[in-house]
């Protein structure tokens, strides 16, 4: 029954909107925080060991005999959060063997490559050994110039069927607020740095 | 000896069954053992030694089985197979088979396609609603080995069978070592519905020039039926006027078929008006009333045609309380009925395509009891198409008012969805009886490249067409917007910020 010249309630709303904001932090993709770089064979390569890919609805999904495809980014960057200087982009095919309980990927290249018994954290090691930059490609970093990396993979298998017809509840709410988008696919994203070729 | 027929056996056998292979001949002698595939050269002495010692042993297919499962671990890039081949003296050659798992694009895709299958089951559904021809082919991969391909197959077969459910396939281990069992497992699906849930209105956003708006809309779904709670904030988003409140809703998508649906909302909501709506108001006095308090109910009937296309009819019963204490209450009471049309695709040259257009009429109508009599037309399409980390999206709005239309039944432009850059406070604080708008949008990784076009005017004053455009941040849920109006005295920046949960359709019914 006031007239509203100025935005009112503007403390109540401001209330809700940041409560979104934190929910949406809180939802962040987390650094891993042991990743390092190597280089060998004339390739750059990363290492993170506690990133843990194979888990949760990845784990359930395999353990269910089912077969996940892993799509992953290598980027290297000339500074935190800048474009990508170099990259590499590689997928892979994993599965858990029913009998041995061990777990078997196959990095999609053509031939295509493949191992089997392999233990969770050996499966994630070895589709990281695949992911690989030319060390040709950073010549400009020298051996001294540091640089960032960003690792990042999806898991498209696990995106929901029919996602767009989903009804709408208050898990959707949720999803919303903490950047778990309806129609994003699982994985995470990171940035380590700065490393030097010189390490 | 190799024999022709050996050499031909070796060759037709298949390589890639289970290491623990139940064929064979438990307890016979065994004459010698081979390792086909691989070089001896590149086992490890003590393996070579143990594969070696099995001549003269009896057969253990446990022993065996153990062997082929020492050869997988010094080698990961390969499946192992043990055969044995029944010599006339009854004795047995064991030949362990060995094979790159990348040769094989089965287990290439699953590692457990080297297993056997030993049954199939439905899980979910009565077995009997699946058709004769599609029983017997899932019963046919009983004794084969498990095709990733083919049992994705049969898995989108029996989706196109029973639509109204989704199907997953699990894979568990069979009774025996080296058997699998696999199981199309039937879920319902939102498919099965051809009436969809109204969009959610939940939303947060904030407009440089129109402040704070929030509303928060909870459901819960039973079956076919659901209800939702929600309240509004001081949302003045959507149209002329400033409303919190909140409403209850109830319906029922399937209403003995699913082809009927029934709605049933109830909402009250306390409204404010900005001063420019009320100097305007008062310099046009056809324009019935602000008002107070809002209370409205609103039955729905709807009939789907298809899953695509559904009627709706109903109406909107309102009460409007008077913002001054000496006018009396007012009733803005219209029969309401629309069309609408959802559906999507996916070509196959790749991305999806989605539409959605509809049809609005409502009508205030003595009959009612409607103190104020007219009527509104409303027609809306949206369209999106996405591919990869593509998107473009279009709308179009087209509406009409005719008699003595209440404030909220108005169309106005210029907020964080519609004329974005425009304030519609500043250039039609009343709205309009006439609209049209329509936007184009272009988004690579979300961030989006957007023009606004459109109009509100009342019948009779000249049509002016306002055009704005932007740059901006635009998922499917949240937006950060940076919006110009292009034919403006001024040129300035408008900043939007929020989210809202239903999506990016406009809706302005």
């Amino acid at each position: 029954m006031t007239s509203a010249d100025e935005p009112r309630g503007g403390s109540v709303r401001l209330c809700f909107f940041i409560a979104a904001l934190v929910a949406c932090a809180a939802g962040a993709p987390h650094g891993w925080q042991a990743m390092t770089t190597s280089t060998g064979g004339g390739v750059l390569r990363v290492h993170a060991p506690s990133l843990e890919i194979i888990e949760g609805a990845v784990l359930g999904w395999l353990r269910d005999g089912r077969s996940v495809r892993l799509d992953f980014e290598l980027g290297v960057l000339a500074e935190p959060g800048g474009p990508i200087v170099a990259q590499s982009r590689q997928s892979f095919n994993v599965s858990f063997d029913l009998w041995e309980e061990r777990f078997a990927a196959t990095h999609i290249v053509t031939p295509p490559r493949s191992v089997s018994h392999l233990s969770r954290k050996a499966t994630e090691a070895w589709c990281l050994e695949q992911l690989t930059v030319p060390l040709g490609q950073l010549a400009r970093f020298g051996r001294s110039a540091p640089f960032w990396v960003r690792l990042s993979y999806r898991v498209p298998d696990l995106r929901p069927d029919g996602a767009d017809d989903d009804p709408f509840t208050l898990q959707t709410l949720i999803d919303a607020l903490s950047r778990k988008r309806r129609d994003n696919q699982p994985g995470k994203s990171v940035e380590a740095g700065p490393f030097h070729l010189s390490n | 000896m190799k024999t022709s027929g050996l050499l031909l056996m070796l060759v037709c056998a298949p390589l890639l069954a289970a290491a623990q292979d139940v064929d064979l001949h438990e307890g016979a002698l065994i004459e010698s053992a081979e390792v086909q595939g691989v070089s001896l050269d590149r086992l490890s002495p003590e393996l070579r030694r143990d594969i070696q010692e099995l001549a003269d042993q009896r057969l253990s297919r446990e022993r065996i089985a153990a062997l082929a499962s020492r050869i997988e671990a010094e080698h990961p890039d390969v499946v192992t197979a043990a055969r044995d081949v029944l010599r006339p003296d009854g004795r047995v050659r064991v030949i362990f088979l060995v094979a790159p798992i990348g040769d094989d694009t089965g287990l290439a895709a699953n590692i457990n396609a080297r297993y056997t299958i030993e049954r199939v089951e439905i899980a979910g559904v009565d077995e009997n609603r699946i058709s004769q021809k599609l029983r017997d082919e899932l019963q046919a991969l009983v004794g084969g080995r498990l095709d990733p391909a083919n049992a994705e197959r049969l898995s989108k077969a029996l989706e196109a069978e029973l639509p109204d459910y989704s199907v997953t396939r699990r894979i568990s281990r069979g009774t025996e070592a080296g058997r699998i069992v696999v199981v199309f497992n039937f879920e319902p699906s939102e498919r099965r519905f051809w009436i969809p849930l109204p969009a959610n209105r939940t939303k947060v956003v904030y407009h440089e020039d129109q402040g704070w708006s929030s509303v928060f809309d909870f459901r819960a779904t039973v079956g076919s039926h659901a209800f939702s709670v929600g309240f509004a904030g001081g949302n003045n988003d959507d149209l002329i006027e400033e409303y919190s409140g909140y409403w209850l809703r109830a319906e029922n998508r399937k209403a003995g078929t699913r082809r009927l649906g029934l709605s049933f909302e109830f909402g009250s909501y306390s409204d404010e008006w900005k001063a420019s709506t009320l100097s305007a108001l008062a310099a046009s006095p056809s324009i019935p009333p602000a008002y107070s308090h809002r209370t409205t109910a609103q039955p729905t009937v709807t009939f789907a045609f298809d899953r695509r296309l559904r009627f709706s009819a109903g109406a909107d019963v309102s009460e409007l309380e008077p913002l001054a204490p000496s006018s009396v209450t007012q009733h803005a009471n219209a029969v309401v009925a629309s069309i609408d049309f959802n559906q999507t695709w996916r070509p196959e040259s790749g991305g999806r395509q989605r539409l959605i257009a509809g049809y609005d009429y409502r009508a205030g109508t003595r009959s009612l009891g409607s103190d104020l009599v007219y009527g509104r037309h409303l027609a809306q399409a949206h369209y999106v198409f996405r591919h990869q980390h593509n998107r473009l999206r279009a709308d179009v709005l087209v509406g009409g008012l005719s008699g003595q239309a209440p404030l909220f039944e108005r169309f106005s432009l210029g907020d964080t969805a519609t004329l974005r850059g425009w304030d519609k406070y500043v250039f039609a604080a009343v709205g309009g009886d006439r609209m049209w708008h329509q936007s184009i949008e272009y988004a690579f990784r979300n961030f989006a490249y957007f023009f606004d076009a459109g109009s509100v005017w009342d019948t009779g004053n000249p049509a002016r067409v306002r055009l704005s455009t932007g740059v901006g941040y635009h998922d499917d849920s949240w937006f950060m917007t940076f919006a110009v109006p292009l034919n403006d005295n001024d040129v300035r920046v408008t900043f939007m910020i929020g989210f809202r949960l239903g999506g990016a359709v406009i809706d302005k019914r």
